[in-house]
């Protein structure tokens, strides 16, 4: 069984399917990441993904057009993100529980919304046609090198977007006005507000960001990764990335790495899915365990680092101390 | 006097979030169906009365039998929440707790009076000990309990139909169920031939003793305190740790217990194929309650109420049930934004203060006029 496996794991197409995985995850944790870094817990992102992939789909067949359909779901899930905004801001609900309720309209809510109008019951398969998906890219020079380019060629257009906004995300944060305000706010918002940045406007573009990012998220997952809308089909992922967001420290390229070990994961299980001896449902369990490991991990190295540093400025004061 | 004013005012502000949630829905129902008075009809008066409208007893049943279960999780996540720890595992806790108690029901043979108490306070206990692991992840180490119980619903989950299909499951049925559990171990009939149990006067006996916890004992008090101002609470002294381990504990401890009676009562066999999705129900209704064990059960009516209207305009007039879920949503929103409508409350406090100041001023002025 386990020679299987490790046959299977060292082959290209396995390490082709966790980037395909991890995309989504990658989405959402950076959504997760810039939330995070102005102050604001977004866990409506399971519920933006969900309703951000239906209209998506929704959208791209109307117009035929996956471009259209992708533009829709970014703005969807910029909308929906604002109106979290609106009532955690304005209205005061606690924004954990407006994300909740995003999550509930994610959930049942979007069955409905997808019976409202096109009279379809839980998934849109049969609406799908070549010209709703994502294309893929093949990417010349790359392609032809063995291995790698197996690897790393060939994905969605949304994988590569998904990368590179690791990249603008950090860009955005730590080289730009509005990065430095977002940070500031996230920081010690009072002391932000002093120096005249307005809190509240920074928040809601914040969380406008992120509503974006999860809205990606959301139309990759519906049209690319399982080529039709069904409920149900986000099975945490909006979760997974806050753990990701937690587990990366909260930085853009640490959450990539936590997005990868969550895809790996995720990889994992599907490759062992189809093992004979394999109990499918433990198998599927995988990806919300190495979460939970992952959180596990990470907290005991904060709390690490933690204390060395303080024994490290104990040890530095200690000696002054005794001089007085 | 003012108190009596601001309580009604919470109470006018609740009306006014389920009256704007119920426009939403009159909004989608018209987008669903040309008849929207018939729809409403069914939403809103089918529930407990007839065609004719007279009063509709089985009907009634029906929803008090609903609430069994979303009373225990809505008792779990007040207890939680008033802490203010979001551990969301309610979900789960209801889906092992149910499961456990029917195995104990199916496996273990035991005297009739006992036998049901043993099932639930096995799945009770197994579930109050999941709870541990987000509670200690957040006291030990500081890891978000919302993530980690998340996360935990999932692994529940699979866990238990591991365990279902590959240890327990019938084979000659044709869906995935463990065998029938033993009459010793169903929850009896409140109401004979009905779904009504004795369930629901146990779930009205925890609210009770929920309530003298939370507002009349030690422990109760610390956990109000912790969730008002935890860093006050440390620094007077409470065991901050263990009061935020204990409450989740506890709100595992009734999830698991409702899950357990809810599947005892309510079916002869274990044949959940996913979270039930009482745990999200009991969030809301806690956020109805505004934490107060006491109002449970009138949240926990009022979702039932709601839920079966939906039902019964899904099968009468065509419009999808899952349309609960966005009502659910933007009265969860409203109830729980402390702006909405604070306009109002604020010159209710104003005309309250100005009042009293009134008051003072007519009793001291009499005073001295007397003394004069």
């Amino acid at each position: 069984m386990w020679e299987q496996l490790f046959e299977m794991i060292f082959k290209p197409d396995f390490l082709f399917s966790v980037i395909r995985i991890t995309s989504p995850i990658l989405f959402a944790a950076l959504a997760a990441v810039v939330a995070e870094k102005a102050g604001v817990t977004n866990i409506g992102l399971e519920g933006i993904m969900s309703i951000t992939a239906l209209f998506g789909t929704l959208i791209s067949y109307w117009t035929q057009s996956w471009a259209v359909g992708v533009l829709g779901a970014l703005i969807v899930g910029i909308a929906l993100a604002l109106l979290l905004g609106f009532f955690a801001l304005k209205l005061k609900t606690d924004i954990i529980l407006g994300g909740i309720a995003l999550n509930m309209i994610g959930g049942g809510g979007t069955i409905f919304l997808l019976y409202l109008f096109t009279g379809l019951r839980g998934n849109t398969g049969e609406l799908t046609t070549p010209e709703m998906l994502i294309p893929q890219v093949n990417i010349p020079l790359l392609k032809d090198i063995p291995v790698v380019g197996e690897i790393l060629s060939g994905h969605s257009l949304l994988t590569y977007i998904a990368f590179f906004m690791v990249f603008l995300t950090w860009l955005m944060l730590y080289k730009t006005s509005l990065g430095l305000n977002i940070r500031a706010v996230g920081e010690n918002q009072n002391a932000a507000d002093s120096v005249g940045v307005s809190v509240i406007k920074i928040k809601y573009i914040a969380l406008g960001i992120s509503g974006a990012l999860a809205g990606l998220g959301g139309a990759y997952m519906s049209m690319y990764y399982s080529r039709s809308w069904n409920s149900g089909m986000i099975a945490g992922r909006g979760f997974i990335a806050l753990a990701a967001q937690a587990m990366g420290q909260g930085e853009p390229t640490g959450s990539m790495w936590s997005s990868l070990l969550f895809g790996l994961a995720n990889a994992l299980k599907n490759k062992m899915e189809g093992m004979q001896g394999m109990s499918s449902y433990l198998v599927a369990s995988i990806p919300y365990v190495v979460t939970v490991l992952g959180l596990v991990i990470y907290a005991v190295a904060t709390i690490r680092r933690v204390r060395k540093t303080r024994r490290a400025q104990n040890a530095m004061t200690a000696p002054a101390g005794e001089e007085k | 006097m003012r108190n009596k004013r601001m309580f009604l005012f919470e109470v006018a502000r609740g009306f006014a979030a389920i009256l704007l949630a119920l426009a939403v829905a009159v909004i989608f129902i018209a987008l669903c169906t040309d008849d929207v008075g018939g729809a409403l009809e069914q939403m809103l008066l089918r529930p407990l009365f007839a065609k004719n409208g007279t009063f509709n007893a089985n009907s009634l049943w029906v929803v008090l039998s609903r609430m069994i279960p979303t009373i225990f999780t809505g008792l779990a996540v007040c207890v939680m929440f008033s802490a203010n720890q979001f551990n969301l595992a309610a979900e789960g806790g209801v889906m092992l707790g149910g499961f456990l108690a029917t195995l104990v029901g199916i496996y273990v043979p035991m005297a009739a009076g006992l036998h049901l108490v043993v099932c639930l306070l096995i799945g009770a206990v197994a579930a109050a000990l999941t709870m541990l692991l987000p509670a200690l992840l957040k006291v030990k180490l500081g890891a978000s309990e919302m993530v980690s119980s998340l996360m935990l619903n999932y692994i529940i989950m699979y866990v238990v139909l591991h365990f279902l299909n590959n240890n327990f499951a019938d084979r000659s049925k044709g869906s995935t169920q463990t065998f029938p559990f033993l009459e010793t171990a169903a929850v009896p009939d409140l109401v004979p031939n009905t779904d009504l149990t004795w369930g629901f006067v146990i779930a009205l006996v925890f609210v009770a003793l929920v309530a003298v916890f939370l507002f009349r004992t030690r422990w109760g008090y610390a956990i109000r305190m912790i969730g008002i101002n935890q860093a006050f609470s440390k620094y007077s002294g409470m065991k901050v740790g263990s009061v935020i381990v204990l409450s989740q504990v506890i709100g595992g401890f009734l999830a698991g217990l409702g899950g357990g009676i809810e599947v005892l009562g309510r079916y002869s066999t274990f044949l959940w194929r996913e979270l039930p999705g009482y745990g999200w129900t009991g969030v809301t209704i806690a956020i109805l309650a505004k934490n107060n064990p006491l109002m449970v059960p009138f949240a926990a009516f009022f979702m039932a109420y709601l839920e079966r209207g939906c039902e019964l305009m899904r099968t009468n007039a065509g419009v999808p049930a899952e349309m609960l879920d966005i009502i659910q949503a933007v009265i969860f929103l409203f109830f729980a934004a402390e702006q909405f409508l604070a306009r109002y409350r604020q010159k209710l406090v104003v005309k309250g203060a100005r009042e009293e100041m009134k008051q003072a001023f007519d009793s001291e002025a009499a005073a001295k006029g007397g003394n004069a």
